[in-house]
């Protein structure tokens, strides 16, 4: 009886050592496999969904970039291009012109340009623009919404992990496969369409 | 005893890390609460004085459809427009009867002799009571967006956003006059439409007046399509228009003073027939955001009916007692 219960401890023992080593291997590869999937991360890129975005300001101070690699672009589709535009002046500014006095971005970054009386282009300055969203939400409560921020792939660093992602309270920046790299207004909806001015 | 104390403080830490993970995930990771340095306070200008406010929201009930698009007014019932049906309620918010639209509906002109007239993308179609089908015109081109429309005996009035133009027509769509077409001669400065917000109305003498929304005015215009007056301001003064395109709506009581709807700061206000602010109608509180500026209708009582976009609610306004004195 003594002779036959020895071998079967050990076929237990070695099945039981044969298994956690499987298993362990298996764990390992299966982390290692993920983890070179998601640092490579080949083929998807870093985007701000525009109708998510609610202009936290985050673009601007969080980026590992300086100045940020979120930019503010123009739909220029969707632009009124107003004269009294509320993400180029002030609240209630002294003057409808181009004086600093009256401007709502803090770094200057937007041109306004004369077309015809009483139409007017926006052109953003990407040099100076730092991302801070604050004419995006100008745009946005008081005009067409045709500002808004984007990650412009040339400056951004495709962080495994983005800085802004992390901290973004609306969530609206994701990864996107990047043969589309870019989310433009006009041209890009997610949200059921609202045409009803 | 030794092991009894390790245990406890083993059950404190296990305690205290998931008391911090736990709160780390309700305040959505860290860092995300921090001040905005760039924060564009719009909130400061939907601050008003309560005692201005001249009317109280009476009645509310919901349109049981995703996309409403107008509100009028027939006798007692109360008409909601959405994109493919005109839906039929009485004051108490009970649906009556609902009929289906030939194309995709975009506003309705206040309802005179039980006609009623809806404005489509393209086209301009009036309907009986019941529904039937009267007469469809299509003479608009592609680039036309008729947001609004006024009938006044055989003339019905067209506002076109997409061509920045007032059509004045007769019943059987051909167009008689083009009205608000930049002209110095007659004083007409054009319109400025940067979105579909372009709404007119008639005053009690049968005269026209168009939101110019891009000027942030409110024109007047005689039947031969000279300017009569104008009035309105650019300000985020309460007694100013604000934004792009604003007044984005508005109405005309029977005494010719002017109810306005305006976007980005939700607000319904009351002017008098001069343009005079004369006070509150609807506070920015009371509505959700400014994406879209209420539809207005006014009733046999004077009162204000809102359709507001946000909520899909049918709000319902009537001047309280500071508002009669």
């Amino acid at each position: 009886m003594q002779d036959n219960s020895e071998p079967k401890n050990i076929e237990r023992r070695r099945f039981i050592r044969n298994g956690m080593q499987l298993a362990l291997a298996g764990t390992l590869v299966g982390v290692a496999a993920l983890s070179v999937k998601k640092t490579r991360a080949s083929g998807m890129v870093w985007q701000i969904d525009p109708f998510k975005c609610v202009q936290c300001g985050r673009c601007a101070t969080e980026c590992v970039r300086m100045p940020s690699a979120v930019k503010c672009v123009h739909a220029y589709n969707l632009c009124g291009y107003c004269d009294l535009c509320g993400g180029y002046l002030k609240p209630d500014p002294n003057a409808r012109s181009t004086a600093a006095e009256n401007q709502l971005c803090p770094t200057a970054a937007i041109q306004r340009r004369f077309i015809e009386d009483p139409f007017y282009e926006y052109v953003i300055d990407e040099n100076l623009c730092i991302g801070c969203a604050k004419c995006v939400a100008g745009c946005t409560s008081f005009g067409n919404g045709s500002l808004h921020l984007q990650i412009r792939h040339n400056l951004c660093k495709n962080c495994n992990e983005c800085a802004i992602a992390r901290v973004c309270p609306a969530e609206a920046i994701s990864r996107i496969p990047a043969d589309k790299p870019y989310q433009i207004k006009g041209g890009f909806r997610k949200t059921p369409a609202k045409d009803k001015g | 005893m030794k092991r009894k104390h390790i245990n406890i403080i083993l059950v404190i830490l296990a305690l205290a890390i998931v008391f911090i993970i736990g709160k780390d995930f309700i305040g959505n990771k860290a860092g995300k609460n921090m001040d905005n340095p760039y924060k564009l306070d719009v909130d400061q200008f939907k601050k008003i004085d309560s005692t201005t406010v001249l009317y109280n929201e009476i009645k509310t009930f919901q349109v049981n459809d995703s996309s409403p698009k107008g509100i009028a007014v027939a006798g007692k019932q109360i008409l909601v427009l959405t994109e493919k049906q005109l839906i039929r309620y009485d004051y108490s918010g009970k649906e009556l009867s609902r009929f289906e639209l030939p194309d995709t509906a975009n506003c309705i002109a206040p309802v005179t002799k039980d006609q009623i007239w809806i404005g489509m993308l393209h086209s301009v179609a009036s309907f009986d009571a019941n529904g039937k089908l009267l007469t469809r015109w299509k003479n608009f081109d592609e680039n036309s967006v008729i947001t609004s429309l006024a009938v006044s005996g055989k003339t019905v009035y067209v506002a076109d956003a997409g061509n920045r133009i007032v059509y004045q027509c007769n019943t059987n769509g051909e167009i008689l006059s083009k009205i608000g077409e930049k002209n110095e001669q007659k004083g007409v400065p054009g319109y400025i439409i940067p979105s579909p917000c372009f709404d007119l109305a008639l005053d009690d003498n049968g005269f026209l007046w168009v939101a110019n929304t891009g000027r942030h005015s409110l024109e007047n215009y005689n039947h031969d399509g000279s300017l009569r007056t104008a009035w309105g301001e650019s300000s985020v003064k309460i007694d100013g228009f604000i934004g792009c395109c604003n007044p984005a709506q508005f109405a005309i009581l029977p005494d010719n003073s002017f109810v306005t709807a305006e976007k980005g700061i939700p607000r319904i206000k009351l002017y008098d027939q001069h343009g005079v602010l004369q006070g509150i109608v609807a506070a920015p509180q009371l509505f959700d955001n400014g994406w879209y500026a209420p539809d207005l209708a006014i009733d046999v009582n004077q009162r204000i009916l809102a359709l507001d976009f946000d909520r899909k609610q049918v709000r319902i306004f009537e001047k309280n007692v500071n508002g009669n004195k």
